[in-house]
This record gives C-alpha cells, structure tokens and sequence, in this order.
C-alpha cells in the first residue's frame, strides 16, 4: 500500500460521516412528511433538511468515496506507488475546506436551494463556492488518476492496464467532462447573482448547463459499483471475469453515453425543440446496452464461480455462490435493486411516460433506489473489502456484515417501492408536508408510513454500518494479505490502444456532446430568452 | 493518452478508430434524421402544419410542438397591474436616488407617511423598511389606475416613473423600529399555524412563504411585520370583497376571501406586534 492508508481512510472517513448524518435527516423527512410527522417542524426546516441531505450524499459521500477507491485502486491495481501524493492532499484539503463552506450557510438557512439549485433561487455565495472548492478538489484527483495510468504504461510498454485502473480512469475522465456543466452555470450564472452582480439569470440555460452535468454524475457515482462488479466480485465469489474485453467495452461505453443524454431531464422544459430531445433521448437509450452487457457478464462471471463451487443444473450454480461473503451477498442484491430501478429509468427514458412521472415521487423513489441501492450497497460492499488492507485487521464475524447489507436492501426496497406506488398516484416532489385531510390525499398516508418504516430500517443499517467500521479499527484480528482482484478467463495479453486508454473516445466524447449540445447551448445566445429575476433565500 | 507503440501489433487500432466513430455519429445522424426531419413532417401534416414550420418547430427554431397547431388561444390577456418586471425595472430600482426620493418625500408624502414612513394616520401604511419593489409597484398602480385611492391616485399620477423608483427606494432604506416580538404576549396557535404552514383544507398557503423577508415569493410581495394592524385588516377585507384587485393572479383575493374575520383580525395584529 506503499502509505496511501492515511490518504484513503481520511476520504472514506468523510464520506461516511456525511451519510451518517445524510441517513438521519432522511429518516426526520420521511417522518414529517407522514400522517405521524404532520404537525412537526416548518416548511423552511424541511427545505433545509433536504438541501444538506442532497448535498451530503450527492456531493460529499460520492465524491470523496470515489477519490479514496480510486486512491486504493491505483495503487493497488497498478502496484507502484501513487504520483503527487501532496497533491492529493491538496485535493482532500480542498474539497473538506469546501464542505465546511457550503455547510455552515446551509445550517443557517442561507442556502436552502436544494442540491439541483434551482435558479432563479439563489443561497449565500458561500455555498456555491463551497461546492465549487469541493469540486475543483476532485479535478486534483482526476489529474492524479491519469497520470498514474500514463505512468504506469510508460514503464509497462505494450501491457493492458488492469481492469480496475482503466475503469477508475474512464470514472476520472468522464468526471472531467461532467463538471464542466455544472462549473459554468456556477462560476458565470448563479454565483453572480448570489453576490448580488446580476439582477436576473436566464433559467433555460442554467437548466441546460445542469443537464450537462446531471445526468453524466449519476454514472459517476455509479461506476465504482460497476468497478467493484468487474474486478471484486468475481474474485469474492472464487471464480473468473468472463470478458476482460466486455468490461472496457462497458466502462468506454459509459464515458460515451453518459454525457450526451442530459436533456431527457429536461424532456418537460419549454426551451428545446422536440427534435433536440429525441436525439438525446435515443442516445440515451444506448446506456441500457453497457448495463445490458454488465449484468451479462458478471451473472456469467458467477456462473463460473459457481460451477467451480460444485453447482450443477440450470439455477443450481446460484446456490452453490458463497452468499456469506459480503461481496457476494451486496452483488446480488445491487443486481435485485438494478433491475427495479433500470426498468424505473426506462420508464423515466420514455417521452410520453415521463410526462405522467415528471416530479412526482416516483422520480425521487427512482434515485434513491438506484444510487441509495444498488450504488451504495456497493460502497459498503467495497469498504468491508478494503478496509482489512487499509488497517491491517480483519473481520472477526462476518454476520454483522451481512445483517447490515441485508437490512439496507430490505429498508430500500420497502421504503422506494410504495414511493414508486405514491407517484403514479400523483404525490408531487420537493413539498413539506401534505394535507392528510383531503379524502384524496389520504389514501397515500398508508403508504408514505410504509416508506417511513423502510427509512427507520435504512437508518439502523446505516449505524450498523458505522459500527461495523468502528469495530474492525480495534478489532484483534489482524488481515492476511489475499488477493483482491479477479483474474479473467482468458487474461489479457496485449489490447488495441482503443481500449487501453482514453485519446479516441475523448475525441468521440468532444463529437457526440458538440451534436448534441451545440444547438441546444447555441440558441441561448442567438436568441436570448427572457430571464427570470434572482430570487435570494437568505 | 493513447499512444500509439502500447498496440501489438498496430494494426489492430485502426479498424477500431474507423468504426468507432462510424457508429458513434450514425447513431447521432439516424436519431437526427428521425427526430428532426421524419418525425415532425409526418406529426405536422396530421395537425395541418407544413413541413418547414414542422422542422423548424423539432428544431426549437419556432416556438410550439411539431405535432400540434398553436396556439389554441387567440384571446387578449387582461393583466390586473401593468408592472413589469424587466431587468430594465429592475436596474431603475437598483440605481434609484434616495437623495432625490428623500425630496420628492419631504414635498409630497411626509404629511400622510412621515419623513421616516411611520404613518400619522392607522388607515395609511407604514412604509419604513417596505421592499422597494413593493412599493414601487404600488405607486405604478395607482398611476395606471389598477389600484385605486380617493388620495393617493392622484398623488402617484404627478410623479414621473424615476421618482417613483427613487422614492420607494428612499422608503426602503428607511429602519424598521424593530420591537422584541418575544415581549409583546401569548399568540393564538391557529394564528402562527396560518403563518408557518397555511391551511392546506382552504387552499391558504403560509403567509410566510412571500411576506418573511427573503422567503423568496414574488418580488412585489410587501413585507409585513410591523405594519399598522388597522391598515393590514384593511386591506385584507379590501382583497376578501374584491374591491382591492392589482393582485397578480387573483393571489390575496383567493386567500383573504377564505379568511375569517377573526382570523383577520388575527393576522394584522400578528404583524402589526412585529412577527415575522
């Protein structure tokens, strides 16, 4: 580990303590806005309960969970020490410094604009700016990621990088692209209008920058599962990748069509012709095809595994996988949640169907169940994997683990699924409260219970998990050195420079977002619609 | 980052450089083709529109849906204020006088409104430390004939569009006296429910959702705390009978008319001890 633990501890350390206190301020807004929680708190308490919950999982347990793995898995995967560790740092200073900055206004009610902005509302500028260090911070990273892997290539000459460099590389790169988005809607709309320069900001095209960055983030976050699903679970299982090749086919395809997709959030907005959507909508489509090919390969992967296993017959390899591993057990349960929430999204994807979901509860269960579930799960599942090398000590039971994983699917699944069921019947997104009098309304308060319950359920887990972490710091077992990540069938030997790094798809990415955002960006400066006035919330 | 030596044999990219990008951009030319040219020509000829305008509509070119004939409404609108709120107004408000607003007060308005806002009278309006946005769009009212006042109409009618601005802003800056509202008695819970969360079984959202400061409602939305009791119960009664109507949308004609008289009551005296 070459003295990379410190580096990787503090970030996951960060990350873990934002979704602790994320966890508990879901739980309080599932209550109060249930028929039991209906007299308590205000409207402004809500707001601002909602924005620290966003920004605490979007931004803060995601972004810093991302560095320290891909710290880990840079040196880990590529087995040299890593580049520009004062650099990193710097990053990690950054982006905390950012957290603090962003924290304190909207603990103060300064900033309670939720963690999508929405403009015309504005914060304290102290928020944004926050933000905008938390980001700039991971660009550090970024840089780090690639500069690892060129390292790595210039003292291996001809090599495949392995597998989970490449992915973490492709997660960096893609990161790259994405934050360019939301930075100039920062740094040239909204933040002025937070200092009070401007007097009104064109929303159509601050929607438009945050479409740039909204959808492409969520892949962001998604990708260490994804990681974690091509080079952990495989070995965690005792089995082999199927396809080494499928996995860079997969982690490229995601760079490609990650991006170029964002105006499907916007499919309800007035400020795009129907033709620009459609084409988003279609290159959208193309995001199932990596996700398609994933759960192909990995569900192959474990077949193998469980054949080595003794399994036989049509299903028999399931039962013989070593369920009791935690790896295991979070892989399949991400896969059960993926499939809700793949087939949610489709439905999402869909023109005329989104028409019937847009802001409702539906959209809010959607993303939770995708990245509070399937993502998240895999955060733990990737944290009880590596925090043995990070500490040297090991699990001495695994069953709290797998209590804790179990109790997060089952808390997730009870509480999104009658969250999907409330927005098909209407119930609207980002309100307070509901008026539980209304004989039409209180026919959804049976159900928004249920949720509740599934959130008290998540929030025993998410304790257990900070226990189960806080135990292993002192726990008397020390870890044996094993390996970590899977071998594939057929090892790579030597791979088109195509898929051993990232120059034709940076310039494919450069192609497919000037088609697809050129015009739609294009049209605000040809034509500037009428903007709308700054709205401050302080 | 891809550099060229790392492919054994090199002859292996190629094909993969070629073919990438040719799949990359047939995917964007067939979903450009369809979304934009096939797609809306076909949609248009169902709704009577022709090919052009159907193209230029997918394309965001011409407002209006590529498959159907807007607009369906050819009606005039009939706006209750003639106020609006373009950066221009607004940078008129940003850069008023309060010099000039201070002169054209001690002129014009002290005798009703005070040299600081504080009224004479309980019937007229406080206006120290109002939203100069709120004010202004009053005084515009009464010029335009949208609100109407035996005195004031003809007051706002000799006062050029600048001094308007000036005025309000001069008001704006002027202190509130800033009571400790903790002093001034118990407050009827029903009251601060009205406040904080409205009653969602009439249709009333919070008051505090415009009238706190900084709640982030409609610009024009006056603040109300502090404001004299009899003037606020005024207005609400003015709104409930529809006889005040320079509200846009109907907003405080809808809520007043659902008020109580207690509930009036109530509120004015809320803000007029200095609730927020």
């Amino acid at each position: 580990m070459r003295n990379v633990e410190r580096l990787c501890l503090a970030h996951l350390w960060v990350a873990f303590t934002a979704f602790t206190v994320a966890c508990v301020l879901g739980t309080w807004q599932m209550w109060v806005r249930s028929p039991l929680g209906a007299k308590v708190g205000t409207p402004g308490l809500y707001f601002m309960s909602v924005t620290a919950h966003g920004v605490s999982m979007a931004y803060v347990l995601s972004t810093f969970f991302i560095m320290g793995f891909g710290y880990f898995v840079a040196v880990t995967a590529l087995n040299r020490p890593l580049p520009g560790k004062p650099w990193a740092w710097l990053g990690f200073w950054m982006g905390l410094i950012g957290v603090v900055m962003a924290v304190i206004p909207i603990a103060m009610g300064h900033a309670s604009v939720l963690f999508t902005f929405y403009p015309p509302l504005t914060g304290s500028a102290w928020f944004y700016i926050g933000l905008v260090l938390v980001v700039a911070g991971s660009w550090i990273w970024c840089v780090l990621m690639i500069v690892a892997m060129a390292e790595w290539k210039r003292e291996n000459p001809g090599r495949p990088v392995p597998l989970a460099m490449f992915a973490t590389v492709a997660n960096a790169v893609m990161w790259l692209w994405t934050t360019v988005g939301v930075a100039v809607e920062l740094v040239f709309q909204v933040i002025p209008a937070a200092l009070g320069l401007v007097q009104t900001v064109d929303v159509g095209l601050s929607r438009t920058l945050f479409s740039w960055t909204l959808h492409a983030i969520v892949y962001f976050w998604l990708l260490p599962a994804y990681t974690a699903f091509y080079t952990l679970v495989p070995r965690a299982a005792g089995g082999r990748l199927y396809s080494d090749t499928m996995g860079r086919l997969v982690f490229i395809m995601f760079l490609l069509y990650s991006l170029p997709v964002g105006i499907h959030h916007l499919l309800m907005d007035p400020e795009h012709g129907n033709g620009m959507k459609f084409i988003q909508v279609l290159l959208t489509a193309f995001v199932t095809v990596p996700t398609f090919l994933t759960i192909f390969t990995i569900s192959a992967s474990m077949e193998i595994a469980g054949r080595l296993r003794g399994g036989r017959g049509v299903f028999g390899w399931i039962a013989a996988l070593p369920w009791e591993r935690p790896m295991v057990l979070a892989a399949g349960l991400a896969f059960v949640m993926l499939g809700f929430g793949g087939f949610g999204g489709l439905i999402n994807m869909a023109y005329g169907m989104n028409a019937m979901v847009h802001n409702t509860a539906w959209v809010t269960a959607h993303f939770h169940l995708i990245f509070g579930g399937s993502v998240v799960i895999m955060y733990f599942a990737i944290a009880y994997e590596i925090w043995p090398r990070l500490t040297g000590r090991d699990h001495v039971s695994l069953a709290p683990l797998r209590l804790q994983l179990w109790l997060w699917f089952i808390g997730m699944m009870v509480m999104t699924l009658p969250w999907h069921w409330l927005g098909l019947q209407g119930q609207w997104r980002r309100v307070a409260n509901f008026n539980y009098a209304d004989p039409i309304i209180a026919g959804w308060g049976p159900w928004v219970i249920v949720s509740f319950v599934g959130g008290l359920v998540l929030l025993a887990s998410a304790l257990l998990f900070v226990r189960n972490l806080f135990v292993l710091h002192r726990s008397p077992a020390l870890a044996l050195p094993r390996p970590l990540y899977a071998l594939a069938v057929h090892p790579p030997h030597r791979v088109p420079a195509a898929l051993n790094g990232f120059g034709l798809w940076n310039v494919l990415v450069a192609i497919l977002m000037l088609l697809a955002y050129g015009w739609p960006l294009a049209q605000f400066a040809i034509a500037p619609s009428p903007s709308a006035i700054v709205h401050r919330v302080q | 980052m891809s550099d060229p030596r790392l492919s054994e044999p090199h002859v292996l990219d190629q094909p993969w450089r070629v073919w990438a990008t040719v799949a990359v951009l047939t995917i964007v030319f067939a979903g450009a083709l369809l979304g934009v040219v096939i797609i809306p020509v076909v949609q248009g000829r169902a709704a009577g529109l022709d090919a052009y305008t159907a193209i230029c509509r997918a394309l965001g070119i011409v407002a209006g849906s590529p498959a159907q004939p807007q607009p369906s409404d050819r009606t005039p609108p009939t706006p209750v204020s003639q106020v609006v709120w373009t950066p221009d107004v607004l940078q008129v408000l940003a850069r008023a006088d309060t010099a000039r607003g201070r002169a054209k007060v001690l002129e014009v308005c002290v005798a009703c409104h005070g040299e600081q806002g504080v009224s004479v009278a309980p019937e007229f309006p406080h206006l120290n430390g109002q939203s100069g946005a709120a004010i202004y769009k009053q005084l515009h009212d009464y010029q335009s004939g949208s609100r109407v006042h035996p005195l004031m109409t003809d007051v706002a009618k000799a006062l050029p569009e600048p001094i308007i601005a000036d005025v309000a802003a001069y008001y704006a800056g002027q202190p509130k006296r800033d009571p400790n509202p903790a002093t001034l008695g118990e407050l009827p819970a029903n009251i601060v429910q009205l406040v904080e969360l409205g009653d969602p079984n009439r249709n009333i959202p919070p008051c505090a959702a415009c009238h706190r400061p900084g709640a982030g409602g409609p610009i024009e939305a006056p603040i109300l705390h502090e404001q004299g009791q009899n003037y606020l119960a005024l207005q609400l009664k003015a709104y409930a009978s529809g006889e005040r109507r320079n509200d846009v949308y109907a907003r405080m004609r809808t809520i007043a008319a659902q008020l109580t008289a207690p509930e009036i009551d109530g509120l004015s005296r809320y803000y007029a001890a200095g609730f927020r």
